[in-house]
């Protein structure tokens, strides 16, 4: 069928050159099987084709072959799987071709054109588009000729009927103008308005509806389009004035119905007057204002559900806990303590070196963030003594000035130490001096203005501070603990029985005393538990909470009563029942204000010192610290933390007692006794930090050496140890005779005794003396059992305590205890001496290639840029957008000009064709002329006629 | 535009940097690359690694045969040849081995599945989870090199085919394959290579298959049973190690 078809078409096609219209209405069937890339080109070359003879007929067979190119598609570089990319269509050679197509239909046409002084422009109305039809046209170009005629110049033309006959008869129902004229409203009365817009607009909507029947495609003009929103839009507003007249109404029979509601007093107990009721403004107000009052009614809150007892404990528990691990972090050494380069310590943790193992993740994780150390209160406090230091050293001259004369008093009181009252007087001056001083602080800090910092800091340590305080009790000292608490639950007990009893005459609300002299008169000549109450009675009365100023008031009374305290451990009769009340109002009060109870404890500690020192020049003195001293230091070991690294008070408190027991001579039996003494306190301060003191333990060494009988053969009096000189003293407590009994000693007794007393030469003081001795040194031993250097600290001591054990008068008791102290140190030492390794070369190890982490996004996309530096991103997009639209232009053109440039090669080349024919015709005539005219002849056929 | 005089003190360009001065100075070879002194190298070429990008969803991942079977088989490929897994071990055992650490390492060298060659430096510091790995070798993929943190310096990037134009001239190249008639002891054959030479070392990075190569001098088995190409790994650097002696 086909074949036959085609072959008929191509006979056809054969003969078609007289008429084309034949070839014309058949191609369109042709074309649908040909592809649809068939170009003009390729049927006018078969056209060529199709005259070449019977090879056509099996041309015409197949469909005409596809360019070659053109069948190339574009080439991926990278395949993604399951990938669709936007351009993946696109054949390279078809766009080529396309491009020609293009460049043919607007670059050669401006080409052709170019050479041409004129242009034949088609400007006919709707010529050009293709869509219309003949009526279209028809109507377009008379709606042209109308709006000619409206302009400005023939608007006062008087039309000619005929022309307005033309209009209607020629646009019937599309005329626009009527529809707008007729439907004018007037703008500004505004009552009637809205009835007639709404009549209008309903109206208009019919028109409209019967327009949009009459010829629906025919779209509104501008004109038509404003006078419906006008009219909708009146219509709005009628609705909207409509609905709010009908809120109003509504609003008044509220209105009045509240006012029946207020008459009857259902809403409040109030009474509300007729004359509200009848003034309308007045009455709104009454409401607003009841409405009002019931929105600002307070609403009940919510609060924390009561606790039952386990989950208190728990917290109480949780507490202690934390407070724990809190002091322990103060235990240890932070990075750096020297005040200078506090910096140190708050080095960011990554600065700090930390192996890395080979499995770590390296890169970019970093959970544990290392919780920076924080600063404890004491360097808080540290850091404003440097503060202040500059401002009180003026301060400090005078008071030193003050109490020099003191100081030369106290020289000579040394020698006559009887003088109690002097004695007495001279305390009294330079702790009022002392006062004074301190009064100045409180001054200046109230200049400073500064209480405020100081308040939150007293309280964030009275928190800390209270559990820690009982606990220390209960664990570190029971016995003096439970001593303490003890007597005060007795004080306690005591005056609540007497209170009513015997001592009512004593006030309930008592002032603060602001000097000693009037705290002395206060607690004169009561009794020790009158003293408690009182003390009792002025904290409560005078409470820190009461009230701010009670602050100031309370560091005065703080003050005075550490320098009563003072004063009382001073006395000769030994008040200890009274002492060991003082020490928990003591306690508690410099919880509360644990700064300047820690000012007071370093000024004193700086006191003692340098009297100290003024004293210790005189080798003769006996400079061992007196019972006030003795009792503060024991004092504040209680009252402040001992087990802190570092602290305000109590590193200053062992510095000071360390020099008491290095640079005090050791002359007699109650230096021995007081220096054993410091031993005991010290070991009790640094047994839970494990503190080396070597000033206590070659102390205990130097009495062990009094112990040993002196021997004339051993001339070493002196031996060289850690670096240290160690004296053997005189024979202070060598045992003489056989004791079989040894009492505890009573330090206290002891301290009464005056210093000459035959008790300190006696067996009895000597054996137990050395009987606390080895004890202290035992808790020393066991403390220091840890330290590397175990064996060299008391490897010594274990010789010179086995010797002593030797010795004949030695009560076996004693000797027993030397004996378990000796083994004990022995068997520590010999641990420590297995542990030890031989001292080796360190060994280099080879360093390891460094290797580099790659830097990758977690979640990389590409084409996108990861700068993050936005602006700059944006830079590189337009900049890159604008290289691309270069290079695209820049092909484009070239593109252009490669296609013009074949363009002008043809006609070039065809121009020369047809000259290179003229040419050879033109010279084929002179040629055939020359011939002619050499030959005699004058042309060919006259030859021939002839 | 002219720099103003002495705004910033010196140049970036001329600035000395400051960080592993101690270590520069410490150690005679400079930071990162291996120490030309430490004598004949070795280096390992990882063959039909597969490495391929597909888009799942709307992301591009790293195809393994874990995350992506389901895709794999609607697109009807086998899952089971989607590892990279054993490349990831692999590139792990070969430098965390200790003769990288000496330094002796020159290169590693990756040839994927479909043809794309990829340097590895012996200083770079694979991620040790797979899912980074998987992130690392994406953005390879795509970007075509990946540079060090803080640094320009390039780590890993993909160079122009065919691989023995990299290779080292008188190198000895070894392809490892458990096909191999010739069963060696690893440890003795090292040992009787040359002194002098560089050592190039064939391994298949692939689940399935043999590795086919024409520039490899020798073809050997080292185990009679198959061996996971990280073990194999493994036990040609121990060998290594012992015949440099480094411990």
């Amino acid at each position: 069928m086909a074949k036959t078809k085609s072959g008929r078409n191509a006979i056809a096609m054969k003969h078609q050159s007289p008429k084309p219209n034949l070839f014309a209405t058949k191609s369109p069937r042709q074309s649908r099987s040909d592809d649809q890339n068939n170009t003009k080109e390729t049927t006018t070359k078969k056209k060529k084709k199709s005259k070449l003879g019977p090879k056509a007929m099996a041309m015409k067979v197949q469909p005409p072959k596809p360019n070659p190119f053109e069948t190339i598609w574009s080439r991926r570089k990278f395949d993604v799987l399951g990938k669709k990319r936007k351009g993946e269509e696109r054949r390279v050679g078809l766009a080529r071709s396309q491009a020609i197509e293009k460049r043919k239909k607007t670059l050669l046409k401006e080409y052709e054109q170019s050479g041409k002084s004129s242009v034949f422009v088609d400007k006919r109305i709707g010529e050009q588009n293709d869509e219309l039809d003949e009526f279209d046209k028809a109507i377009r170009r008379t709606q042209r000729e109308r709006l000619l005629k409206q302009n400005r110049k023939s608007k006062y033309n008087l039309s000619d009927g005929e022309e307005d006959d033309f209009e209607f008869q020629s646009l019937g129902a599309l005329s626009q103008r009527d529809d707008f004229e007729d439907d004018m409203l007037p703008d500004d009365e505004e009552e009637d308005g809205v009835e007639t817009a709404k009549k209008s607009y309903h109206k208009q909507n019919l028109l409209d509806q019967d327009l949009i029947e009459g010829n629906e495609n025919k779209h509104k003009s501008d004109k038509e389009r404003y006078a419906e929103m006008i009219l909708k839009s009146k219509y709005h507003k009628a609705e909207k004035s409509k609905e709010k007249d009908e809120n109003k109404d509504l609003m008044e029979e509220l209105d009045k119905k509240f006012t029946s509601v207020i008459a009857s007093k259902a809403l409040t107990n109030k009474s509300i007057s007729t004359e509200y009721m009848k003034k309308h403004e007045e009455k709104s107000d009454s409401y607003d204002k009841l409405e009002r009052e019931l929105a600002m009614e307070r609403r009940a809150q919510p609060s924390n559900r009561t606790k039952t007892p386990e989950e208190i404990a728990q917290e109480e528990r949780e507490q202690l806990e934390r407070l724990e691990e809190e002091r322990q972090k103060r235990m240890l050494p932070t990075d750096d303590h020297s005040d200078d380069d506090s910096e140190d310590a708050e080095k960011p943790s990554s600065l700090r070196p930390r192996s890395i193992s080979g499995d770590d993740l390296g890169d970019s994780f970093s959970l544990e963030e290392e919780p920076r150390t924080k600063k404890g209160w004491v360097d808080k406090i540290l850091q404003r003594k440097d503060a202040s230091d500059s401002e009180s050293e003026g301060d400090d001259c005078d008071s030193s000035e003050d109490s020099e004369s003191p100081d030369d008093d106290g020289d000579e009181k040394s020698d006559e130490d009887n003088s109690e009252g002097e004695r007495d007087l001279l305390n009294k001056d330079w702790e009022q001096s002392d006062d004074d001083n301190l009064d100045i602080d409180l001054d200046e800090k109230d200049e400073e203005d500064d209480s405020e910092e100081n308040d939150m800091d007293d309280n964030a340590y009275e928190k800390e501070m209270e559990p820690r305080e009982l606990e220390k009790l209960k664990k570190k000292k029971p016995v003096q603990a439970s001593k303490i608490d003890g007597k005060s639950l007795d004080a306690k007990k005591m005056p609540a029985n007497k209170q009513f009893s015997t001592q009512s005459d004593l006030p309930y609300l008592i002032e603060a005393p602001k000097s000693i002299e009037e705290l002395e008169a206060l607690l004169d000549n009561l009794c020790n538990s009158d003293i408690a109450l009182i003390i009792h009675r002025i904290r409560a009365s005078n409470a820190i909470k009461l009230a701010a100023e009670n602050k100031k008031k309370m560091q005065v009374f703080y003050g005075l009563l550490l320098q009563y305290f003072a004063t009382l451990a001073n006395k000769k009769p030994l008040n200890l029942e009274l002492l060991n009340l003082l020490v928990k109002p003591l306690m508690e009060m410099s919880m509360e204000t644990p700064y300047f109870a820690a000012v007071c404890a370093r000024e004193r500690i700086l006191r003692t010192r340098t009297k100290f020192c003024e004293t210790v020049k005189n080798p003769e003195n006996s400079c061992w610290p007196a019972s006030k001293t003795l009792f503060l230091l024991r004092l504040w070991s209680l009252i402040f933390p001992c087990s802190d690294f570092r602290h305000v008070v109590m590193t200053p408190a062992i510095f000071l007692m360390c020099e008491y027991l290095m640079r005090c001579p050791i002359l007699s039996g109650r230096d021995v006794a007081v220096g054993s003494f410091l031993c005991s306190i010290l070991l009790s301060i640094t047994k839970q930090s494990r503190k080396f003191c070597p000033e206590a333990v070659s102390f205990l060494q130097i009495l062990l050496m009094a112990a040993i009988e002196r021997n004339p053969k051993s001339n070493k009096d002196s031996e060289i140890d850690h670096l240290m000189e160690i004296k053997a003293p005189e024979p202070l407590l060598y045992i003489h005779e056989h004791i079989d009994q040894i009492d505890p000693l009573n330090f206290l007794t002891i301290m009464d005794l005056p210093e000459d007393s035959s008790f300190f030469t006696s067996n009895k003081f000597r054996s137990s003396v050395l009987v606390t001795v080895i004890e202290t040194l035992r808790g020393y031993v066991s403390s220091y059992e840890g330290f590397s250097s175990f064996p060299e600290i008391f490897l010594p001591i274990s010789t010179l305590v086995l010797e002593l054990a030797e010795q004949e008068n030695m009560p076996s008791a004693l000797t027993d205890k030397f004996k378990e102290v000796a083994q004990f140190i022995k068997t520590k030492a010999e641990e420590h001496c297995m542990q030890r390794r031989p001292l080796q070369m360190r060994k280099q190890k080879p360093v390891a290639l460094k290797m580099l982490n790659p830097s990758f996004e977690e979640k990389f996309v590409k084409g996108r840029d990861y700068d993050p530096d936005r602006e700059r991103v944006e830079r590189k997009k337009l900049k890159k957008l604008l290289t691309q639209e270069t290079k695209g232009a820049v092909r484009e053109l070239r593109k252009d000009n490669y296609f013009l440039h074949e363009v002008k090669a043809r006609d070039k080349a065809l121009m020369e064709e047809e000259r290179a024919e003229k040419y050879g015709n033109m010279r084929l005539f002179l040629q055939e002329q020359e011939h002619a005219m050499k030959s005699g002849q004058l042309g060919k056929g006259r030859k021939r006629r002839r | 535009m002219v720099r103003p005089y002495a705004v910033k003190g010196k140049k970036r360009k001329t600035r000395e940097e400051k960080y592993d001065r101690d270590e520069e100075a410490g150690e005679h070879k400079k930071l990162g690359k291996p120490n030309p002194k430490s004598g004949p190298g070795v280096i390992f070429i990882l063959e039909k690694a597969s490495l391929e990008i597909g888009k799942v969803g709307k992301t591009e991942q790293l195809l393994n045969s874990d995350e992506h079977a389901n895709f794999l088989r609607k697109k009807g490929k086998n899952p089971a040849h989607y590892r990279p897994d054993i490349l990831h071990q692999a590139l792990l055992m070969v430098l965390d081995s200790p003769i990288n650490k000496a330094g002796r390492l020159r290169c590693v060298y990756v040839k994927t599945e479909d043809g794309k060659l990829i340097e590895i430096k012996p200083y770079v510091r694979i991620p040790r989870t797979f899912k980074r790995f998987s992130g690392v070798m994406l953005q390879l993929l795509q970007k075509l090199s990946i540079s060090a943190v803080g640094k320009r310096e390039k780590l890993m990037r993909m160079i122009k085919n065919p691989v023995t134009q990299y290779l080292p001239v008188n190198s000895r190249k070894v392809g490892l394959s458990y096909s191999s008639e010739k069963l060696v002891s690893i440890r003795n054959y090292v040992a009787a290579a040359e002194n002098n030479t560089d050592l190039v070392f064939v391994v298949g990075a692939m689940a399935h298959g043999k590795v086919e190569t024409d520039y490899t001098d020798d073809f050997v088995s080292i185990c009679s049973y198959p061996l996971s190409a990280a073990y194999c790994i493994t036990m040609i650097c121990q060998a290594l190690a012992g015949k440099w002696n480094i411990l």
